[in-house]
């Protein structure tokens, strides 16, 4: 393996210990009255950490000074490792990253979580489903129009009427159109 | 004996009562198309559906729950035979020799053997757990502090070795997990930890929003990176199932037996699930099977060892659910929740205090059992055509049933950002190769561990020797222990022989 190829793999092993050094600052300071001869409420966090920063120095360790460090695999990786030997076509169907699509995707369910409160529950999934599944790909606009609407309606009825859920129904304009739907659907 | 069968048929007129027959067909329906579809796994249906059982009775949600496990680990076969796309882990083995029948034209003859060990190893281990669950109560019910530790140590060691990572990143996942799990207000001393004066986060993070998170949400980004494919269907008019004969069955019986037993005893092993039990069956059918040598080759024994283990281990792992309170696996982790979210906990007084609910589940996993071959026997050509469906479409809404899952828990939206941050991070860990289903039953049994942990220190004065030299917890912590070494062991002895 090269140099740079072993630092990079070593990197979230990095971050990842800095972040348990960092909690277990925080877990020294925790506060609590001390009970004679019984252990604190930091103990077991400081326990568990300890135990996540020593198995990433390890791995870094190990990564970082051996040229091809051997993996202890769990049961199941050995067997699907077998399996992806066995069955490439099958089990390594690795493709292109799609960047862009899963940039997406992340960038539209922040946004939806985001103006869910104003917008309401029925405009925004709207809209959600009916972008999620453009950018997805799927161009067939009747049915990308039926499935966001009426997936939409769908749900609304399901979470409010029968679950009793009580969903965003979002503020001014975006409220009045929420409360009609529910007017119509025969939600209190 | 009679005591048992009496409850149990009360448990049978239970399950056919409308409200509750009604949600076993729906379980088994949805779960045998979540099956069928490659981009959802079972414990990712099981997610998905929890919050639908809100409102129901917590009988009715428990069977709805159980019969979408159960039928989870059926009908991806379907499609790993009939066109080499595995519908979950489960059915990887099933390439090997149900493909190969069916590419050999006798592809109605596999679906027939997979529906025949699907009922076998479902009825075997239903019957398993029946006879087992009060025993292994009893006994649950001499148990302390020490030895429920044991029992929980075990179970997280064994999801770390049998997992699908290495043992290194697997550790990491389930130490993740278990600090997710101390996030909010301790129990003994009432201290604030990890909640960086956000007022949520005090009440803790609960279980199900990492689950949802990290399971469904991390998937379906996972899948988009990936891009959104289909699958191309041929043939689809000409798939039906034909039963073997008697004769074969009977040739074939031993298989049938050791699939089934493996399978309980895989289930019953926290933190080992339907996917282990399948790979190792086939193992043990090529390396001890009476046509050892033509496994691969497209004979009836590699599709009999996988699924009846598949199936028979929703039995097994029913078994520490119920008596003891503690999930070994996603799908049952998913199923305590909802048991919690009604008011019930699981455990060993379970079969005192609610022993109609129990018996109610018991008798249920029987009819879900065949009711899923029948549904399999007549409508497998109907369920195998949601392939056609756009995947795009179906991600959608499984998105929208993550978030308001999440939503509906405690009607707040903080929950939905944590969903969303448990997404990002459930990517983030199959992308960099961590396991998720350590991190999972790290924040489920994290709590649990915790507690019996501080109450054996305080109980024993700060002993922690107590764990090994107690004669219950003492061989469970030690078999723990080279549970988790086993692993290191044999690459060790691999890595000797390799440099020889």
């Amino acid at each position: 393996m090269k140099p740079r190829s072993r630092v990079a793999r070593a990197l979230p092993y990095a971050v990842l210990a800095a972040a348990g050094g960092y909690l277990y600052y925080v877990a020294a300071g925790i506060e609590f009255h001390q009970r004679a001869g019984t252990l604190g409420p930091d103990v077991w966090p400081k326990a568990i950490l300890t135990l996540l920063i020593l198995t990433c120095l390890y791995q870094i360790v190990k990564l970082l000074a051996f040229a091809d460090p051997g993996e202890v695999a769990g049961a199941t990786e050995r067997m699907m490792s077998e399996a992806a030997r066995d069955e490439p076509a099958v089990m390594a169907a690795a493709t292109e990253p799609h960047w862009h699509l899963l940039g997406g995707g992340i960038a539209m369910t922040v946004l939806y979580v985001g103006v869910i409160q104003a917008v309401g529950f029925f405009v925004a999934t709207v809209i959600y489903l009916a972008s999620f599944i453009a950018i997805g790909g799927y161009r067939r606009w009747s049915v990308l129009a039926a499935v966001s609407l009426g997936g939409a309606l769908l749900l609304l009825f399901f979470f409010m009427k029968v679950v009793y859920v009580s969903l965003p129904i979002g503020s001014g304009p975006f409220a009045q159109i929420t409360l009609l739907l529910m007017q119509l659907m025969g939600i209190r | 004996m009679e005591a048992l069968l009496t409850q149990l048929g009360a448990g049978f007129v239970s399950v056919f009562a409308p409200a509750n027959f009604a949600a076993l067909v729906a379980g088994l329906i949805v779960g045998l198309l979540v099956a069928v579809l490659p981009g959802l796994t079972l414990v990712m249906g099981v997610v998905l559906a929890l919050p639908f059982t809100y409102t129901m009775g917590i009988t009715p949600a428990i069977i709805l729950l159980t019969a979408m496990y159960v039928s989870g680990t059926y009908a991806g076969a379907w499609t790993a035979i009939l066109f080499k796309v595995p519908g979950e882990p489960i059915d990887v083995p099933m390439l090997w020799d149900g493909y190969t029948m069916a590419r050999k034209g006798e592809a109605a003859q596999a679906l027939g053997w997979t529906l025949l060990s699907a009922l076998f190893g479902g009825l075997v281990a239903a019957t398993a757990m029946v006879l087992l669950s009060q025993p292994i109560a009893r006994l649950a019910l001499t148990f302390s502090t020490p030895e429920y530790f044991a029992i929980l140590f075990f179970g997280l060691a064994s999801v770390v070795a049998l997992g699908g990572a290495t043992l290194a990143n697997a550790l990491i996942s389930l130490f993740i997990g278990l600090l997710i799990a101390t996030v909010g207000v301790d129990d003994t001393y009432g201290a604030h930890r990890f909640t960086f004066g956000v007022r949520i986060l005090s009440d803790g993070i609960d279980y199900l929003i990492v689950m949802v998170g990290a399971f469904g949400l991390g998937e379906i980004f996972m899948r988009m990176e990936q891009g959104f494919k289909s699958v191309p269907l041929q043939s689809v008019d000409a798939i039906k199932t034909r039963l073997p004969r008697m004769s074969e069955v009977l040739a074939a019986k031993n298989t049938f037996i050791r699939g089934s037993l493996l399978g309980i005893v895989i289930g019953i092993v926290p933190g080992a699930g339907a996917t282990v039990a399948s790979f190792l069956s086939y193992g043990i059918e090529a390396l001890h099977g009476r046509r050892k040598a033509q496994m691969g080759s497209g004979i009836p024994e590699g599709i009999i060892a996988p699924q009846t283990a598949a199936t028979a281990s929703v039995g097994g792992a029913m078994i520490p659910l119920i008596t003891m309170g503690i999930p070994g696996s996603g799908a049952t982790a998913i199923i305590l929740g909802a048991f919690l979210l009604h008011g019930l906990q699981p455990g060993p007084q379970v079969f005192v205090t609610s022993s109609h609910i129990v018996y109610s589940v018991f008798a249920s996993l029987f009819v879900a059992v065949i009711g899923m071959c029948l549904i399999g026997y007549f409508a497998a050509k109907v369920i195998v055509r949601v392939l056609d469906f756009p995947e795009v479409i179906v991600s959608a809404y499984v998105v929208m049933c993550c978030i308001l899952g999440a939503f509906a828990a405690r009607n707040n939206i903080t929950d939905v950002w944590l969903l969303v941050v448990f997404g990002v991070l459930g990517y983030l860990a199959e992308r960099l190769r961590f396991p998720v289903p350590p991190l999972v039953l790290g924040v489920i049994l994290g709590p649990l561990a915790e507690q019996n942990f501080m109450t054996t220190m305080i109980s024993f004065s700060n002993d922690w020797t107590v764990f090994f030299t107690r004669p219950v917890s003492g061989p469970i912590m030690v078999i723990g222990v080279l549970t988790l070494l086993y692993p290191v062991y044999r690459h060790w002895r691999a890595t000797s022989r390799g440099s020889r």
